[in-house]
């Protein structure tokens, strides 16, 4: 009845993953000429607000956790 | 002609990454994605470097307001997909070194000395991604599949399975309790079991390998279980990698599993975090 033994392998890019590349991956050139939110207390507030909509709770814990120890 | 002094002051830089300068430089097909689309992504060239860059206000994107801006769900969503968007136009025609979210220098002379500096870094994050693109890995295993998989082929299931389908009234449910039971501590065995067979084949198609963390199933959309997910450097122009997950994912299909990929991404998890001056 489905066709999706054809479909099985799939690209699909969701928000979440690019949030956790863009954001926590990739290289940091910083310095203090440089403006950056590679500080992880930024990062995490916008990730935070991010994911508020899809994250469990548990994960929410755990970002608010690792925001408050900065 | 060069534009007006003071209007210069209020743009800084956006830097996305960084790619080999001294060869022939990629045509950019990234006309309006920048993350200020009051302007256009360029490449800065530096020594053997080339930077992929774009002018922002540095009203919108000064350190002072960030914080807020962060803080906007709509804002960061439509700045952190311009970024990925403007390394993904790249990635056609070049490899690259992705930088982080919203590194961001107040002027040229700034950004040009911190690329010469850390050049010899720079450099060798380079040698490493030359050629290659990152793949993400995803595998899923639906518990009713897996179930009705493993009730043909294992021999303790298909007895309880059994037992439990003769028994009557309160025996039954114990004995469909202990099956329930036998499946979770199945499906676990399998989870670890499967998600290292995974891991050992990608890496032997792969330049290298790291496990990532697992998605609930409220960020994977998905209703059946994440087990499994990797990212992978594989050569940009090759296939073996995804045939092997198409190998995978049949010899995997009747446990109840389905893979996902996901990328190219530009290799975010293959490049140092902290880069050291030369």
């Amino acid at each position: 009845m489905s066709v999706r033994d054809e479909h099985e392998l799939k690209y699909q890019v969701t928000l979440v993953e690019l949030v956790d590349r863009v954001l926590n991956k990739g290289v940091v050139l910083t310095g203090d000429i440089t403006l950056s939110v590679a500080d992880v207390d930024l990062v995490y507030v916008g990730l935070r607000v991010l994911l508020s909509s899809v994250a469990t709770l548990e994960e929410q814990r755990e970002i608010s956790a690792a925001g408050a120890q900065l | 002609m060069s534009p007006p002094a003071a209007r210069d002051d209020n743009l800084g830089w956006y830097l996305y990454g960084v790619l080999a300068g001294d060869g022939r430089l990629p045509k950019l097909h990234a006309s309006g994605v920048a993350v200020d689309r009051a302007h256009e992504v360029e490449l800065l060239v530096e020594g053997p470097l080339a930077a992929i860059v774009s002018r922002v206000s540095l009203q919108e994107f000064d350190e002072t307001t960030l914080p807020e801006r962060l803080a906007d769900a709509a804002w960061l969503e439509q700045k952190i997909r311009a970024h990925e968007q403007v390394l993904d136009r790249v990635l056609d025609e070049a490899s690259i070194v992705p930088c982080r979210f919203c590194t961001v220098y107040r002027s040229e002379a700034e950004l040009r000395r911190f690329l010469s500096e850390r050049k010899e870094a720079l450099q060798a994050a380079l040698d490493r991604v030359q050629g290659q693109v990152e793949v993400g890995v995803k595998a899923f295993v639906d518990r009713e599949r897996f179930s009705a998989g493993q009730a043909t082929r294992n021999e303790k299931v298909r007895k309880l399975q059994a037992k439990a389908s003769a028994a009557e009234g309160g025996r039954a449910y114990l004995e469909r309790r202990r099956l329930e039971r036998l499946i979770a501590s199945e499906v676990e065995r399998f989870r670890s079991q499967a998600g290292r067979e995974i891991h050992s084949r990608l890496q032997g198609v792969s330049v290298d390998g790291l496990p990532l963390a697992l998605q609930a199933a409220e960020v994977s959309g998905r209703d059946d279980e994440m087990f499994f997910h990797g990212a992978y450097l594989v050569g940009a122009r090759e296939s073996a990698f995804e045939a092997a997950v198409g190998t995978l994912a049949e010899d995997y299909r009747d446990a109840g599993v389905e893979f996902e990929l996901t990328g190219p991404w530009p290799p975010y998890n293959f490049v140092p975090a902290q880069l050291r001056a030369s």
